[in-house]
């Protein structure tokens, strides 16, 4: 076996043997899962509380209308408000109608006993809008008026199709692709920052133990770095392999049978374009997340382009990480190197944002070029759907650079390893780059 | 025969010089010590011999071609800064190392299973090398660095963090080596290990050779012409009887064994005649010639006041 190939096996096993590894590569898939379900458990708990509010009405036109429900509950008393703040101070508090409500919608007062929630008072406001609205609209005596509001009331929803070029289009629920293109901008930046700064940091203990010192007798310095390059990304290949077939076989195996079999009858016929709207009740949005969630060649396409930026944009700053690992001797003489390395990738998490609302807009596509914001950025992008040839020419573009940045890389290495004490300066590493061997 | 041979190898930094036209020729089956002060320039010559860095001029011979990358293959190098990655098992990183080095997984494991019975140190195989001491760990590593039975040994001051008990073990085992046809290079500030093992020296300073030969010859050349006489018997009568033959440095005075000693310098080189004279007027035990320790010679070759 090649010296290069012994040094990645090394790099390899010592990883992925590491109880640290196992567990969050098998835990990972599991907290994002309780991530994307902790806020409807939240939502399911946070309701059950009922509040109770004590309603003075001087115009007499509210109380009578509002009704109660199982976050607040409303109680029409006869107290003044002195009294009724003075003796209900067991409820979550008083609500005080003026009595030319009609003309002045601003006079409602709600005195709490504890700090006021935004559930209770969105209730309020909406319940008390409502009322006045149609009380209003009663004064023009229009005949069957509750039949005619009943008639004009309308929800819209979009059914979205992606034209993929083939006259081959299906639905994707823009939501859902928004949320998968967060999720895949943010495992991008953490393997940068994680893997790139493993890279690093294990250049500096090799550096500090004096293990490169008996190494360099036996292997080159650049087999050196290439070979730890690659054997953490084989370490990193291995745990996004095994996210995407954890992940894309619970969406596409294991959801589908948990979800009951008449929604996923609409599903199946919604992304097949058969599906008569007006003959469900049921949520359009929420067949197409499901029907997204669950279709596994648009998970699996997604996971193959992960797993390419992932590696091509690891390649890339891991090369410039071991670089600068080389040139220092501890992880703190490090810091104000990576900083910037860090820039980039920084910049382009603070831009996903901005991205993710427009994922074609002129600066989404440029940084999807540029190789040190592309892997963040265009994987933000995919899921809303990006052409074949820009994700090619990205991916050519990172690459290349890749080579380019190990050459550069190389020969800071080379010099660095040997390099004890001081702190190098950026001039000093761009001299080193220029030293003949 | 010559295994390793430099021709004025000249290397420079941006700063400074550390090797100026340096060359030196080391013979098969010898141990050949590379000494020097501190910054001398020998850790540089080592790099070059290592192929880790190359020389701007001159070249290296290795077995009679110019050194090629194939040839660390037949080079052990044990640097003077070195370390084993702490949080691997023992016998798992000199498997790494050995087949670094070319040997194949079985033929390594073979091997190291040897050595560490002849070492002791079977028990060591998987334990985690931030478990063992410093002077184990230097075990480890100078298996780890003789184990391809390379044809040349480099060993960078090898006995530091040696208790004297495992420096004399590895000691006996470089010797050992060398008996069994292998050249070793050995560089060290420990000048009484010079005397006992090496056989040729190389003395750089300030990247220059300034002393090249066989550890005896330069110990003998440089002799000041001092010899010790033991002897029995009227020190007075000698005294007198040396007179205008040779200088009378010193009574070294009475030794434990009832012998009287003197010290004494022979400008002319007769010291033939000078004995005849001792044994004529008392009861000659010994007559020594007082050679220079390399410590010496060190000290003075670097001072400049050698002659």
């Amino acid at each position: 076996m090649s010296q290069i190939g012994i040094i990645i096996e090394r790099e390899f096993n010592e990883r992925v043997r590491k109880k640290s590894f196992i567990i969050t590569t098998l835990l990972m898939p599991l907290l994002v899962v309780a991530l994307m379900v902790a806020p409807s458990l939240v939502m399911i708990f946070a309701t059950g509380d009922t509040r109770h509010v004590a309603v003075i009405d001087h115009s007499g036109v509210i109380a009578p209308s509002l009704e109660s429900g199982s976050e607040v509950v409303f109680e029409p008393t006869d107290l003044s408000v002195d009294d009724a703040r003075k003796n209900l101070t067991d409820i979550f508090g008083v609500l005080e109608i003026g009595p030319d409500i009609l003309s002045n919608p601003n006079d409602v007062k709600l005195y709490t006993n504890t700090s006021s929630s935004m559930l209770v008072e969105d209730n309020i406001r909406s319940q008390i809008a409502d009322i006045i609205e149609r009380e209003k609209l009663k004064k023009y005596d229009i005949h069957n008026l509750p039949e005619i509001l009943k008639e004009v009331e309308t929800t819209v929803s979009i059914q979205t199709f992606r034209n993929d070029g083939e006259g081959d289009s299906e639905a994707q629920s823009s939501v859902i692709s928004t949320g998968i293109g967060f999720v895949l901008g943010m495992v991008l930046y953490m393997f940068l920052i994680i893997y790139g700064g493993m890279v690093m940091q294990s250049v500096i203990e090799e550096k500090n133990s004096r293990v490169l010192e008996v190494m360099v007798s036996s292997v080159k310095p650049f087999d050196m770095m290439m070979g730890k390059i690659l054997g953490v990304a084989a370490v990193a290949a291995v745990q996004v392999l095994i996210w995407g077939v954890l992940i894309c076989g619970v969406s596409a195996l294991a959801m589908p049978a948990l979800i009951p079999s008449d929604i996923m009858q609409n599903v199946e016929a919604m992304q097949q374009g058969t599906l008569n709207m007006a003959q469900t009740d049921m949520d359009m949005d929420m067949l197409r997340a499901i029907g997204t969630a669950t279709d596994f060649g648009y998970l699996a396409t997604i996971f193959v382009w992960l797993l390419l930026f992932i590696i091509g944009g690891y390649l890339l700053y891991s090369a410039l990480f071991a670089a600068i690992g080389s040139s220092v001797d501890s992880v703190q003489d490090a810091q104000q190197l990576q900083t910037p390395v860090m820039m980039p990738i920084i910049f382009s998490i603070i831009i996903m944002m901005t991205i993710l609302n427009d994922p074609n807009s002129t600066l989404a596509v440029w940084c999807s070029y540029i190789p040190f914001t592309s892997p963040v950025v265009m994987m933000a992008r995919i899921p809303s759907g990006v052409p074949v040839w820009q994700i090619v020419v990205s991916l050519a573009i990172l690459y290349a650079t890749f080579v380019a940045a190990v050459w550069f890389a190389a020969k800071i290495y080379r010099v660095g390893i040997f390099m004890y004490g001081k702190k190098p300066s950026f001039k000093e590493l761009w001299k080193w780059v220029r030293y003949k061997y | 025969m010559d295994l390793l041979t430099v021709e004025h190898v000249s290397k420079h930094f941006a700063q400074h010089t550390a090797l100026d036209d340096v060359s030196l020729s080391i013979p098969q089956g010898s141990i050949y010590g590379l000494l020097g002060p501190n910054g001398a320039g020998k850790t540089t010559l080592i790099r070059i011999i290592n192929r880790i860095t190359a020389p701007d001029s001159g070249r290296v011979i290795f077995d009679g071609h110019e050194i090629a990358p194939a040839d660390i293959f037949n080079i052990g190098y044990l640097p003077e800064e070195r370390g084993l990655y702490k949080k691997m098992k023992v016998g798992e990183q000199a498997l790494f190392f050995a087949r670094l080095k070319g040997l194949s997984r079985r033929e390594a494991t073979v091997r190291l299973k040897e050595w560490f019975v002849r070492f002791g140190i079977q028990e060591w195989w998987n334990k985690k090398v931030e478990e063992l001491s410093k002077g184990m760990a230097q075990k480890v590593q100078f298996i780890v660095t003789v184990l391809h039975e390379p044809r040349l040994l480099i060993f960078d001051e090898p006995f530091s963090g040696f208790d004297p008990i495992n420096a004399n073990l590895l000691k006996e085992e470089i010797m050992a080596l060398r008996d069994k046809g292998a050249t070793v290079i050995f560089s060290t500030h420990n000048m009484s290990s010079v005397e006992e093992i090496c056989d040729n020296i190389t003395l750089i300073n300030k990247s220059h050779n300034i002393l090249s030969g066989p550890v005896d010859e330069i110990r003998r050349r440089h002799g000041d012409n001092l010899f010790r006489i033991e002897y029995l018997g009227d020190e007075e009568a000698l005294r007198r009887r040396l007179e205008g033959q040779c200088e009378v440095l010193a009574d070294t005075g009475e030794e434990p064994g009832r012998y009287r000693t003197l010290k004494i310098h022979i400008a002319d080189n007769d010291v033939r005649s000078v004995i005849a004279a001792v044994n004529d007027t008392v009861e000659l035990r010994s007559f020594t010639e007082i050679i220079p320790g390399m410590n010496d010679i060190f000290i003075r070759a670097v001072n400049g006041s050698l002659k």
